[in-house]
Order: C-alpha cells, then sequence, then structure tokens
C-alpha cells in the first residue's frame, strides 16, 4: 500500500484491513445468515445461483447424451421417455426460475447496484435479505416438488396437458410463485434505490449503464411478474377446482392459458437479457479504455426495449389459431424490439473503435457476447416473420435461437461479469491465461452445440423429442460433442476462480482502469463500500486514469471534489447500529 | 457400446444426403415451400449483409487497437448523432420489408382455396386419424398431388400441433375447437414394385411396420435407398410438435401423395370397408389403424391402457371397486364411452370413437379381441365367466 510511488494529485484507495472489509469485518455463520450487507447478499445469491447452474446444467449434458442416438441413449426402458420429459422440464424449470432470472439482478446486481452509485446499501436492507431468503425457500420447494413427483410438463406449464397429467404441477408452480416474489422483492428495491439513494452529483445520464439496464429490468420485475403469479393461480385453480376458465374438458380455453403466460414470460426473457446488455456495455468501454459511445442511444433502448416487450407476447403463439389481423399486428409489434437490441451492438463496436483494447478475460467474454448475441438476434428476425415461423415455431430452430440469446446473451455477459468484478468481490486477482483459455472453450463448445440445431430445426426437426428419425442423427451428435465442450469450459473457468480464492495475488483497487464509482473503493469494498464520498463524474471519462506499472494497477489523478457534498448526510442506515 | 462415434465418423456426409433436400430445408414438396425457402433466403442474406462485416469490423478492431496496458485510447469521442440515427433508421427499412414479404406469404397460407379437398384429422395421445369421409379412417394422410387439400383437425385431449416439414406447413391443435390448415402438395409419393414389396413384408414379418427404416431397393434406374409405407409409397414425414407427454416423440404419421384423383379413390376404396377379409382380420387391421395398439398391447404388457391378452371373458377390477366382466357389451361402450368404466390402476384418457367405427367395425374388433383371448367362451358372451387370477390385474 505504497502510496509513496503515486504521482503527485493522484488518488488511489490502496489495500482494505481485516477491519475494513466487508468480508472480514465480522466473521461467523451468523454474521452471514443476518447480515444486511447488500455485498454480503449479493455473494450468497452468486453462490446459489452457481449452485443452480450447476444442476441444470448436469440435466443439460443428460438431454444431450440421451440424443446420442436416434432411439436415445441415455435413458432407456418402459420409462424412457418419460424420464427424458422429466429431465428437459426440471433444466428448462431449474435454469429459467433458478438461474438466469436471478442471475444478473439478484447476485451482481445486489452487489453492484449501491456501489456503483455510491450509496452505502440498497433502499431496504431488510427487504433485499427477505427476497434472498424467498429464493432459497422457493428453490428448496421447487427442487424438491420437482425431483421428489416429478413434472413433465416443460417449464412452459401449457394447458391442458398441465391440467390434466398426474404430476407434481400445483407443488411446482406454488415454487415458482415463491420465486417471483423473491424477484419483485429485488426490483423493488433497485427502483427505490436508483431513485432516492443517488448521491449529489449523480444524475440519471451520469449513471453507468449498468444501473440503467438494473432499473429498466427492475421495472419489468415489478410490472410482469404479478401476472405470472395469478397465472400460476389459476393454474392452480383449475387444476383442483375445474374453474373452467383454461381447460376445455370444463369450457375452458387453453389458448387463454398461452396469452397469460407469455405476457409474463416475453416481458421475462427480457428481464433475461437487460442486465446483460448493461454488463456488456461496461465491459466493452472499461476494456477498451473509451468513452462509451452513444450513451443516451443505449439507455433509452433499455427502458425502449422493457416497454415494448410488453406488447410482443402473441409472437410465441402463431400457429396457435389467433385472427390473421392479430398475428399480423403482433409479428409487426415483434419487428419494433429488434431496432434497440441492434443500436446497442452497433454502439459497442463504435465504443471499440480508436479505442485501447486489453484482452483481458473479462473483454473476451464481451466479444463472445457480441458475436453470440447477434447470431441469436438476427435469428429472431426468421421467427417474427410469420411465413417462415410457420415453419420453424416449437422446431429446434427455437431452440437455437434463445440459447443463443439466453447462454450466449446472458450467461456469457454474466461470466463476463462475475470475470471482472470478481477481484473487486473476494480481493483477489485470477490467472489471465487460464481465465482466456476458459473462455474460448466456452465460446466453441457453445457453437458446437448450438449452430448445428438451426439446421435441424429448419430440416424439421421437432423440439422436446426423446428420440428422432434417423436421418437427424449426424446433427444430433455434433450438438451433443459442443455440449461436452461447453461443459468442460465451464468447469474450467469455475476452476479459475477457486483457484484464484487461494492462489491468487491480492487485487489492487482498479485492476482493468474503470471509471465507474465501484473502482474507487478499496477491493473488497470496505463494509460501508466507501472510505470517503466518492467523486461523482462522467462514469466513461477516462482522461484522469493513469496506469501505475510498478504496482499494476490504474489510479485517478486530479482529484475533482467540485460536485462532493460539504458534508456527509446526517442519517446513518438504520442497520449502521452507531458503528462506524 | 459407443454407436455414435462410430456413426459420426461413417455418416458425417449424410448431412447433405437426403432426396432433394439442400442443406438447410426437406425437399420442397408444396407450393407454399418455395416461397418460404424464398423469405428464409432474403432474411439469410439480409442477416449475413449485417453480421459478416460486423464481425469483420470486431476483429479488425482487435488486430489494430489491442495495445500495451495503460496506453490511452486514440479517441474519446462518445456520440455521433447522424451516425446513431444512421444506423437506427436504415435497418428499419429492411426489418419492414422482411415483415411485409412474411406477412404476403402468411395470408397466402392462411386462406385455403374454395373447393379444396377436405380431410378431417383427429389427433390423440400419441397418434392421428385421418377421416376421409364415408366411414373410412386411417392414420396415414393420403392427398393428390396440385391438389388444395384442407384440413379440418381435432384434438380428443392436450394441444397438439401438426408438421410436415415438406410442406412448410404447421397448424396447432386446439381442442374444444377446429383449427384449419391447407396446402397443396406438388411431388408425389412413388410406388415401389410389388415384387419389391413382397420382399419388404416378408422381412419384417412379424414385427410391426418400421417407417423409418431405410431400404436398398431395385429399381429400374439402379438401386436407392427408400423408406416406404406397408403399401410400398415413400412418403413425407408428419410430426406432432407440440409438446404432449409421454410418447410425444412417437406421435409421427406419414403423408403419401397420390398421383390423381382417381388413385386416391382406389386406395380410399381398398381401405373403406372390410370386403371379403374375416371380421377377426379385419379387426386386427383396425386394431393398428385407429390407434388401439397405441395405449393397448397384445402381449400382457402394461402400456398407457390395460392389454388385450385374454382379457375378453375376463373380470376387470373398476376404479369403482367393483368387478366387471368383459364382454361384448362392456368392449362396445369402453369403445364409444370409454370414460364410463375405468380399469382400476389407469387414467380415463382414452379418447371416444362414437360415430368413428361402424357397427361393424366394432364387432370385428370384438371379434379380433376374442381371438386373442384364452377366455373367450365357445358359446354366446357372457355364459361364464371363471379366470379371477386375471381379474386382479
Ligand atoms: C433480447 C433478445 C431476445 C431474447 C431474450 C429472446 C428470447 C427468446 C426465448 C427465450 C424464446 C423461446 C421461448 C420458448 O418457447 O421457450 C424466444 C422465442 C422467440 N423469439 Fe426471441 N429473443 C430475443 C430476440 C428476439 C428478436 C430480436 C426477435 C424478432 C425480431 C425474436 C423473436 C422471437 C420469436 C418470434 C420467438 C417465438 C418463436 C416460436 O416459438 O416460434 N426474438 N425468444
Ligand atoms: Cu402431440
Amino acid at each position: 500500500m505504497s502510496n509513496a510511488t503515486l504521482p503527485a494529485g493522484a488518488r488511489d484507495p490502496g489495500y482494505p484491513t481485516e477491519r475494513e472489509n466487508y468480508l472480514t469485518n465480522s466473521s461467523g455463520i451468523l454474521s452471514w445468515m443476518f447480515t444486511l450487507d447488500h455485498k454480503r447478499i449479493g455473494l450468497m445469491y452468486l453462490i446459489g445461483v452457481m449452485s443452480a447452474f450447476a444442476v441444470g446444467g448436469l440435466l443439460a449434458l443428460a438431454i444431450r447424451l440421451h440424443l446420442l442416438d436416434p432411439n436415445g441413449w441415455m435413458f432407456s426402458g418402459a420409462e424412457a421417455n418419460n424420464i427424458y420429459n422429466q429431465v428437459f422440464t426440471l433444466h428448462g424449470a431449474i435454469m429459467v426460475f433458478l438461474f438466469i432470472i436471478p442471475s444478473i439482478p439478484a447476485a451482481l446486481g445486489n452487489f453492484l447496484v449501491p456501489v456503483m452509485l455510491g450509496a452505502k446499501d440498497v433502499g431496504f436492507p431488510r427487504l433485499n435479505l427477505s427476497s434472498f431468503y424467498l429464493w432459497v425457500f422457493g428453490a428448496l420447494f421447487f427442487v424438491t416438488a420437482l425431483f421428489s413427483s416429478g413434472l413433465d410438463t416443460g417449464w412452459t406449464f401449457y394447458t391442458p396437458y398441465s391440467t390434466t397429467t398426474d404430476t407434481s404441477v400445483i407443488l411446482a408452480t406454488l415454487g415458482a410463485f415463491i420465486l417471483g416474489f423473491s424477484s419483485i422483492f429485488t426490483g423493488l428495491n433497485f427502483i427505490v434505490t436508483i431513485n432516492t439513494m443517488r448521491p449529489p452529483g449523480m444524475t440519471w445520464f451520469k449513471m453507468p449503464l449498468f444501473l440503467w439496464a438494473t432499473y429498466a429490468t427492475s421495472i419489468i420485475q415489478v410490472l410482469a411478474t404479478p401476472v405470472l403469479g395469478i397465472t400460476l393461480l389459476l393454474l392452480i385453480a383449475e387444476r383442483t377446482m375445474h374453474i373452467g376458465i383454461f381447460d376445455p374438458e370444463f369450457n375452458g380455453d387453453p389458448v387463454t392459458y398461452q396469452h397469460f403466460f407469455w405476457f409474463y414470460s416475453h416481458p421475462a426473457v427480457y428481464i433475461m437479457i437487460l442486465p446483460a446488455f448493461g454488463i456488456i456495455s461496461e465491459l466493452i468501454s472499461v476494456h477498451s479504455h473509451k468513452h462509451i459511445f452513444g450513451y443516451r442511444f443505449i439507455a433509452y433502448s433499455s427502458i425502449a426495449i422493457a416497454l415494448l416487450g410488453f406488447l410482443v407476447w402473441g409472437h410465441h403463439m402463431f400457429t396457435a389459431g389467433m385472427s390473421s389481423l392479430t398475428t399480423i399486428v403482433f409479428s409487426a409489434l415483434t419487428f419494433t424490439v429488434s431496432v434497440p437490441s441492434a443500436i446497442k451492438v452497433f454502439n459497442w463496436l463504435a465504443t471499440m473503435y480508436k479505442g485501447s483494447i486489453s484482452l483481458t478475460t473479462p473483454m473476451c467474454y464481451a466479444i463472445s457476447f457480441i458475436f453470440l448475441f447477434t447470431i441469436g438476434g438476427l435469428t429472431g428476425l426468421f421467427l417474427g416473420t410469420l411465413a417462415t415461423d410457420l415453419h420453424l415455431h416449437d422446431t429446434y430452430f427455437v431452440v437455437a435461437h434463445f440459447h443463443y440469446v439466453m447462454v450466449g446473451g446472458t450467461l456469457i455477459a454474466f461470466l463476463g461479469g462475475v470475470f471482472h468484478w470478481w477481484p473487486k468481490m473476494v480481493g483477489k486477482l485470477y490467472n489471465e491465461t487460464h481465465g482466456r483459455i476458459a473462455a474460448l472453450l466456452v465460446f466453441l463448445g457453445f457453437n458446437g452445440t448450438f449452430l448445428p440445431q438451426f439446421v435441424l430445426g429448419s430440416r424439421g426437426m421437432p423440439r422436446r423429442y426423446a428420440t428422432y428419425d434417423p436421418e437427424f442423427a449426424t446433427l444430433h451428435q455434433l450438438s451433443t460433442f459442443g455440449a461436452l465442450l461447453l461443459g468442460i469450459g465451464l468447469l474450467y473457468a469455475f476452476v479459475v476462480l477457486m483457484v484464484s480464492l487461494i492462489k491468487g495475488r491480492r487485487a489492487p483497487a482498479n485492476p482493468w482502469g474503470g471509471v465507474t464509482l465501484e473502482w474507487q473503493c478499496t477491493s473488497p469494498p470496505p463494509y460501508y463500500n466507501f472510505e470517503r464520498p466518492p467523486v461523482v463524474g462522467d462514469p466513461y471519462d477516462f482522461h484522469n486514469l493513469e496506469w501505475d506499472a510498478e504496482n499494476e494497477r490504474y489510479i485517478m489523478t486530479e482529484p475533482e471534489r467540485k460536485l462532493v457534498p460539504e458534508s456527509t448526510p446526517e442519517e446513518v442506515p438504520a442497520h449502521a447500529g452507531g458503528q462506524k | 457400446m459407443f454407436p455414435a462415434i462410430e456413426s459420426l465418423a461413417m455418416t458425417f456426409p449424410t448431412l447433405l444426403a437426403d432426396k432433394n433436400a439442400d442443406f438447410w430445408f426437406p425437399i420442397q414438396g408444396s407450393s407454399f415451400a418455395e416461397e418460404v425457402d424464398w423469405v428464409y433466403d432474403l432474411i439469410l442474406y439480409i442477416s449475413l449483409a449485417f453480421f459478416v462485416p460486423m464481425m469483420a469490423f470486431m476483429v479488425w478492431c482487435l488486430f489494430k487497437y489491442i495495445k500495451a496496458r495503460g496506453t490511452k485510447a486514440e479517441s474519446q469521442i462518445s456520440h455521433h448523432t447522424t451516425l446513431e440515427l444512421t444506423w437506427s433508421i436504415g435497418p428499419s427499412v429492411l426489418l419492414v420489408w422482411m415483415f411485409v414479404q412474411g406477412s404476403i406469404s402468411f395470408l397466402d397460407m392462411r386462406t385455403p382455396p374454395e373447393g379444396s379437398y377436405d380431410v378431417g384429422v383427429q389427433a390423440f395421445k400419441w397418434g392421428w386419424t385421418m377421416d376421409y369421409g364415408n366411414g373410412t379412417f386411417h392414420p396415414e394422410l393420403h392427398i393428390v398431388k396440385d391438389e388444395p387439400t384442407k384440413l379440418s383437425m381435432r384434438s380428443t385431449d392436450v394441444i397438439h400441433s401438426l408438421f410436415v416439414p415438406a410442406f412448410r406447413a404447421k397448424k396447432d391443435i386446439v381442442p374444444g375447437r377446429y383449427n384449419y390448415m391447407w396446402f397443396k402438395p406438388t411431388v408425389a409419393s412413388e410406388q415401389i414394385s410389388d415384387e419389391a414389396l413382397a420382399k419388404l413384408k416378408k422381412q419384417s414379418e412379424g414385427a410391426t411396420w418400421d417407417y423409418d427404416k431405410v431400404h436398398t431397393i431395385e429399381t429400374e434406374d439402379g438401386e436407392r435407398e427408400l423408406q416406404v409405407t406397408p403399401e410400398g409409397y415413400t412418403f413425407f414425414d408428419l410430426y406432432c410438435t407440440e409438446y404432449c407427454g409421454k410418447n410425444h416423440s412417437e406421435m409421427q404419421t406419414v403423408v403419401v401423395v397420390h398421383e390423381t384423383q382417381a388413385e386416391l379413390e382406389a386406395w380410399i376404396k381398398a381401405n373403406s370397408s372390410r370386403g371379403d377379409v374375416s371380421m377377426e382380420e379385419w379387426g386386427e387391421l383396425l386394431y393398428a389403424r385407429r390407434g388401439c395398439s397405441g395405449c393397448h398391447s397384445v402381449d400382457g404388457s402394461k402400456l398407457v391402457g390395460p392389454s388385450f391378452l385374454d382379457v375378453y371373458g375376463s373380470q376387470h377390477a373398476l376404479t369403482t371397486g367393483e368387478n366387471q366382466l368383459v364382454d361384448e357389451n362392456y368392449i362396445r361402450e369402453s369403445i364409444l364411452a370409454p370414460k364410463a368404466k375405468v380399469v382400476a390402476g389407469y387414467q380415463p384418457v382414452m379418447p371416444s370413437y362414437k360415430g368413428q367405427l361402424s357397427d361393424d367395425d366394432i364387432a370385428s374388433i370384438i371379434a379380433y379381441l376374442k381371438s386373442i383371448s384364452a377366455n373367450a367362451p365357445t358359446q354366446p358372451a357372457g355364459a361364464e365367466a371363471e379366470s379371477d387370477e386375471e381379474s386382479a390385474e
């Protein structure tokens, strides 16, 4: 912590001491379980969603191994098809409800939102902790329900299959219902935090884009999730009391269920991808050491996506038999969402232009994100176009499309984010070479898995098939080998992170050269995030950043404190407990 | 042990080997196919026209601007409104084009021409019954080349979806309502010679017919690899593509396209009535053809429904706790009103065949069931009912 080597006027918080550091300032399991510190909650969420991802991932491998052979390789016997159906349902439900939706907002968001904002914590720390426990409770409930009596409806619970199958639909939907509350609490908390806890100087347009993305996501979480809740309750009512709203046997209409379901779940896919956009904006700018290009367009496009996302649910039902007019209107609306997504990609590319790019591990993920997400978005055009969707709907083309978006997009951004903020979160640096090799394996494995599925789909291979016609075998096998490689890559990435905890070098406050506020506090941050109120400026202004080669870190020069408040606000947050 | 690796190595070239198919698509079998493929290609080329330059630009940036750590960026430009407006509005024009093209073709695909040939389709877990009118039902879809064909579809249980990749046509079948679709096939099925078919029949003696099996068949123009129906027609695959439970992936049938109307009519006639085959044989045919075999075995194994081995003349325990003698009346009732008396241990999932099987059909099925039961009395039905062990099943 030799501030002696700093040039005149430079600021660097140095390294935290044991007492300042949020990880070690109090110890014991209870200090974690009852913590109100958003950073600890974020870290616990991180462990949670990664465990969920591991379970979902193993199920995915089981699916792919089963499809090695046209008649099914992995599961055998009279119940092979049933097992397969339950496995893909488990995989989808766990990945969607337990991993992708909470991954970035709840794990990274909880850690980052207050720090990037320059706040001490989220608006409602207790609500935050309860959102975590709701997630844990919901997850345990959900997984027990799924594994004990099985569920074979697919993650979409389409009626009337879901009202008639004798698997545990009610328990699973209750689980999803609880998880929905956890999601609403997180969203509510972020909205309040961002609206009310910005420090002086942090105007809306001085907010890092990750915060814009989180804000847009939170709006969807709060507005859309209740619809899912209601839908699931109606589904339970239909199953138990035959109220006759979804089940044709009691004069219900199954398509009504689809409208309700997608009215939540389409916006939900934007809950999954918007935070990823936020992460990528940060990564590209920081690792190119250049001002993000078109800040306002990117910020507005997040909000536009959040709002337009509510208007396009019907595109999941083009073949269900809506009226022609409705169908065409939904198709037109669907295309409107692609514009804001495209704008973002162009802006990221323009940010790289004339930058000073460091090909770090997070940057590797950011680049794969651009590649994969662009494919995901462009293939959406084939599905938004009516004539082609009639052919491609419910085939592997759709499977490939949404995996390019969800896995190639969200998961990759999540990994990029984890690698980017890892030194900040745990105070350790990982091995860059190994980090990059893992990123490359993930990229190759992912394409190996899902590129062949586009061809499978356009050739007519239906989705959710436990067995298939022999002419599709080669492509399925390619996909399975890709999945194995992807699995190896992900495991490798995980090992790189774990090894860093044991052998990693101590991380400086600003290892990459970021200008957003989280790089102004120590790594890991102190309990209240900042020793001194941070200096709020343009989050992408790299002018005052200098590389300190001797200590391998970036430092800010010329402290500009003109926007700092005269004194720190009087109120001490409730959880501060009088401590300094 | 690991057949997949071997076949991967061996069959890689078959990626392109489908008959008449190109890399992306199955054969173009209907008038929609050309249109859909055209729109697909349009989007594909527009997408590539964006994707390739964008990725090239990104890689070029990586080569050009990867700098040592600490190097300042060449520029800190933060926006360029004209450029941004251009790339927001420009692509939108192309999107409108895609949307319009897609919608035009879609409207074509939604509007069946007047006087289309109408086939009724009934989807159930997990099979298909096509209704050709006048009491003719068959699991295969038989239609005529160049004749617009309309399917009037209903489902007896959950949502299914009818998909013929070669026709680029798909529509969900939602229980509680009729859904319609139409297409005009443009490529006729071929029929292999009687000798060749006889040979295949002999090979598959005893087993159920495997539609997926690829046969090597001698034709005038040399040996060919073909999949054929039990009647020797080549066909197009027809899939269910809305997840519908356990055997969703087995819910497949085939489309046979006849060259002429007369040929189709001959086929319908040949399948329409019992003719001079015996009742047992006709019953056995219907049993396979009308989807009974999908849920009921004849070898004693338990599928979705009870097996029919030795069932006629035995006692069934019902869900109500009562016992029921399996006789002619009970079988007839179970076919027409399946939910009235449900055997213990099974779900009431069987669809009703009311109005779909003639009296003669039902009598034939009963005759067939009698023929596979050791309990079937030689005297008139109902006279005796011994075997109590069976009834425990
Ligand atoms: C932000 C990016 C996107 C996300 C997160 C996303 C996500 C998804 C997901 C998860 C599904 C599958 C849902 C399921 O059936 O299980 C899906 C399907 C679909 N997506 Fe996207 N997508 C994105 C971009 C696009 C774009 C840009 C378009 C069109 C211009 C599009 C059009 C469609 C359509 C039409 C379907 C339904 C396809 C079908 O089932 O036939 N998507 N998307
Ligand atoms: Cu089906």
